[in-house]
């Protein structure tokens, strides 16, 4: 995948809380630049040009601050409380030779054997570490989960990466499982699980301590 | 009795104040589509318990329905017909402290459709406004 984006960048020239969210309120989005050993630049991006080079896939961009232009990988996104607006973001400055370690999202093809005997699929991760070239960065990889039947489950490990890209998260992890889903329990069933109250641990505590004092 | 902690601490809990919004617990976690909280309100042991029978209902056996909230605040009443004064009144229910944003269900192993339509059904036993989501995938 080789997808650049160019970004106008403007310097930042007052950080802090209350700057950043001057910036937003302009329409822009602040973020900060760092790597190859040079010293940590604070910028802000039009928010909407950003915005809809991450919606088409985009994570490596060509940015222009004053005079300068260079290529850029996406390194963090930062939202706000409910997860809706960009709030911040890290740019990493990269060579397009480099080899750098990014997380990939995980997407599950197919259906699973098992759903046809009344098991479900589910995912226990949703990205992986990888190593691989700036412009070979995946966009997602595909796991297959149609052979997966109830019981079976697919680790890190036994998933096929396209070319150039290596594995970085443990290969133990469990990815994908299928397994029986449980009969949902009734109202009845939970509450006879509960207790009628709960036991308060100061009040055993004080019980304990009055009765070993009878006993002396 | 609806869902309570097996062990606690003291009896009684003071009211206490929800300031500001959810810092955590605010993304989906477990399953693959969540019920975001856009109101910081208690909710009581009986709306989680109508809200999780009414996906569990909803989804036939089909997905799995994850409980992201649990109610640990003790909250006192006082019985009909008794004057103020005497202390104050026993547990009369158990709630959990909710911040806007946080997720506070979740279903995994069924289509989007199917969650919306599951999670529409919860949100109606909720006492305040949410919204469905999404795992988020990118980064």
């Amino acid at each position: 995948m080789e997808k650049t984006l160019l970004l106008k960048a403007e310097i930042r020239e007052h950080t802090g809380s209350r700057h950043a969210a001057k910036v937003r309120k302009q329409g822009r989005i602040p973020a900060i630049v760092y790597g190859h050993k040079q010293e940590p630049v604070a910028i802000s991006l039009n928010a909407h040009n950003l915005i809809e080079g991450l919606h088409h896939g985009h994570r490596l961009m060509e940015v222009q601050i004053g005079r300068k232009q260079e290529k850029m990988l996406i390194k963090d996104i930062q939202y706000d409380y409910l997860g809706r607006d960009i709030i911040h973001v890290d740019l990493m400055r990269v060579d397009v030779t480099e080899t750098v370690k990014v997380t990939v999202p995980i997407e599950l093809k197919g259906t699973a054997k098992g759903t046809h005997e009344g098991g479900i699929i589910e995912g226990h991760a949703a990205h992986l570490e990888v190593e691989c070239k700036v412009t070979n960065i995946p966009e997602s990889i595909v796991v297959s989960v149609k052979d997966l039947d109830v019981g079976d489950s697919l680790h890190v490990g036994d998933i096929e990466l396209p070319d150039g890209v290596k594995l970085v998260s443990p290969p133990d992890i469990v990815l994908v499982t299928c397994s029986l889903v449980a009969a949902a329990k009734s109202t009845e069933e939970v509450e006879e699980e509960m207790p009628a109250a709960p036991e308060v641990i100061t009040e055993v505590k004080e019980a304990e301590e009055a009765s070993s004092e009878e006993t002396k | 009795m609806a869902m309570m902690p097996k062990r606690v601490k003291y009896r009684k809990s003071q009211r206490g104040r929800m300031k500001g919004n959810a810092s955590r617990s605010n993304f989906v976690a477990f399953g693959e589509y969540g019920l975001q909280a856009l109101e910081s309100r208690w909710i009581s042991a009986r709306n989680i318990e109508a809200g999780r029978v009414a996906a569990t209902h909803f989804l036939h056996r089909e997905g799995k329905v994850y409980l992201r909230i649990f109610p640990n605040k003790p909250v006192s009443a006082k019985p009909l017909e008794t004057r103020m004064g005497k202390g104050k009144g026993e547990t009369g229910f158990w709630v959990a402290r909710v911040r806007s944003g946080m997720i506070m269900f979740e279903i995994g192993g069924v289509s989007e459709n199917v969650a919306k339509q599951a999670m529409v059904r919860v949100s109606h036993k909720m006492p305040i406004r949410c919204r469905f989501v999404r795992r988020r995938h990118s980064l």
